[in-house]
């Protein structure tokens, strides 16, 4: 488990989730979930597929509106705001499914973030320097001048943190960025998010390699089914019935 | 952003060779009058690619900025302006009616919004032949006969593009433009990272529109005579489109030298064979889909690749 950043950072919330819903026709993708996410800790989301973590995130951040409840990104209510605006603010999420800018160089790729970001206003020198930085603090400083369609699946998805942290966020919210990686590129990809942690950034991370996120999380939430099933440590998460029957079904559940 | 010195020094140098030609030709009405009509298809293709090519935003409704400008034009001038200071008005109600038609249709996506802007366009110059108070509808509305000369309208047109290719390379090496290409490629990506991206899209069409709107006014002044056929005309959206896809759609060069082969192009054929011109654009067309996305830029750039280092300047 990653170490307690002690002082009162540790002690504020960063995120709220107030009774948040979001239905898509019939079908109740998230329902009713509550959470408070405590600032500079690390927290794991899990669930089996179509359990609604990924439109958790997109009501978070912006990209869809919940059909009932509230969003708040360090006191401020955020609910209805537009995905820039919450970009804006200091909260960045990275797509499950990279979406690099392919015509552009991954240097361009990162300066979007820069220039546009909390930090941002320009794409002038303080940008620049921004850029630098991060590309040197994700390993992508050899490849800056490449375009962005010519990386390796490990360096898209490198590529798509090197932007989220451009835009300095204060909380960051990674989907799945360890799916689909080596376990040479899991390992490079879990120090990176350890190194993300120990500069102050909230994270909260979806992920399917359970012994990463376990590894990593200071906290792990599960949702099944849209509803928060499980909420504790990894170990405690890792005991729950509940939990285990969502993964691997009753009988496996009753064994244990 | 990339190797933007050595290009604004070709412009540059460009314009002022350029700006010499009524100088050396005043006489020849020909070559002026070329001159003219290419340099307006340059300001107006240059201005259409802001939108259309680095926001990829493919509208083929910019014969209503057309027609709005020139209306505002022959309208103020008729009034007693001077038609000089009527372009940057003709300008203003362009930009005006296009956060009209673009605020609720930029929403769209790619060929949505295309199609939209046809309606757009077309449901506009129905409108201008039937207020025929105003427009003189299909008779359309004879203007001064006092104008200036032939090299003072040569002249005027090659500011105008000089105008509009400043503004496209300022757009397109600074913060808005990079907000505009990353939107291009993937809009839910640039909003995420803190692009406005409906601000922008907006922003992008507003400014092209009041350049192609100013050019609309300095053809009915080159003209003396507004015709809702004329200005609003399909053809005149179709050509700005047209002449971006075979330049280079999304570079800073390929409006230039499609406009220049474009009218180039109509102008020789045109006379002699009147419709063998659209012929031509349909092959220019196809092969550019199919070989060079990057229109006549793109060839321009492998043939630079090509050169010797030692012959480059």
């Amino acid at each position: 488990m990653a170490a307690d950043p002690a002082g009162v950072e540790s002690l504020m919330t960063a995120l709220t989730l107030d009774h948040v819903t979001k239905r898509f026709g019939g079908l109740v993708a998230v329902q009713d979930v509550t959470i408070e996410i405590a600032s500079a800790h690390i927290t794991g989301l899990i669930g089996p597929n179509g359990a609604g973590k990924t439109t958790l995130f997109r009501v978070i951040s912006g990209d869809v509106r919940p059909s009932a409840g509230r969003v708040l990104c360090f006191g401020r209510e955020t609910t209805g705001w537009s995905p820039h605006a919450v970009c804006r603010l200091g909260v960045c999420v990275t797509h499950q499914i990279v979406r690099p800018f392919g015509e552009l160089t991954v240097l361009e790729n990162v300066l979007v973030g820069a220039a546009f970001g909390s930090g941002g206003r320009t794409a002038g020198r303080a940008a620049r320097a921004d850029v630098e930085e991060v590309l040197d603090f994700t390993a992508l400083a050899p490849r800056r001048d490449v375009l962005a369609s010519a990386l390796t699946l490990a360096e898209r998805k490198r590529l798509e943190i090197a932007r989220a942290l451009a835009t300095r966020p204060s909380i960051l919210l990674l989907d799945e960025v360890l799916a689909g990686l080596t376990p040479a590129e899991t390992h490079q990809a879990v120090a990176l998010v350890r190194g993300i942690q120990a500069r102050g950034v909230t994270i909260v991370m979806i992920e399917h390699v359970m012994r990463a996120v376990m590894d990593l999380s200071d906290r792990v939430l599960v949702l099944n089914y849209g509803r928060l099933i499980a909420d504790g440590s990894p170990a405690e998460v890792t005991r729950n019935p509940e939990v285990i029957e969502a993964y691997l079904g009753r009988d496996s559940a009753v064994a244990q | 952003m990339r190797a933007a010195r050595p290009a604004a020094l070709a412009a540059i140098a460009a314009a002022i060779l350029l700006a010499l030609v009524p100088v050396v030709a005043r006489g020849n009405i020909t070559l002026l009058s070329l001159g003219f009509f290419t340099f307006l298809y340059v300001a107006q293709g240059v201005a259409w690619n802001i939108l259309g090519g680095f926001a990829g935003y493919i509208s083929f409704g910019y014969a209503a900025f057309f027609g709005c400008g020139a209306y505002t034009t022959a309208l103020l001038w008729l009034g007693g302006w001077a038609p000089v200071a009527t372009y940057p008005v003709a300008g203003i109600v362009a930009a005006l009616f296009s956060l009209v038609v673009g605020v609720p249709t930029l929403r769209l996506a790619g060929p949505y919004f295309s199609i939209a802007t046809i309606g757009v366009g077309e449901a506009m110059r129905i409108l201008a032949l039937n207020l025929d108070r105003i427009t003189g509808g299909a008779s359309g509305l004879n203007l001064p006969t006092v104008v200036p000369s032939k090299a003072w309208f040569y002249t005027a047109a090659l500011v105008f593009a000089a105008v509009s290719f400043a503004v496209a390379a300022a757009v397109r090496s600074s913060r808005f433009g990079l907000g505009l290409q990353a939107l291009r490629m993937d809009q839910e990506a640039a909003e995420s990272l803190g692009v406005r991206t409906a601000l922008f899209k907006n922003l992008a069409h507003v400014l092209s529109a009041f350049i192609v709107g100013a050019c609309g006014g300095l053809y009915a002044t080159y003209l003396q005579f507004a015709h809702p056929d004329s200005v609003f005309s399909f053809t005149e959206s179709i050509s700005l489109v047209l002449i971006a896809l075979i330049g280079g759609l999304g570079t800073l060069w390929g409006p230039v030298l499609g406009a220049a082969v474009f009218y180039a192009v109509q102008d020789y054929l045109q006379t002699s064979y009147p419709t063998f011109h659209l012929l031509v654009y349909g092959v220019l067309l196809i092969l550019i889909l199919l070989f060079e996305p990057k229109g006549l830029a793109g060839v321009a750039g492998r043939l630079w690749r090509r050169t010797p280092l030692a012959w480059r300047a």
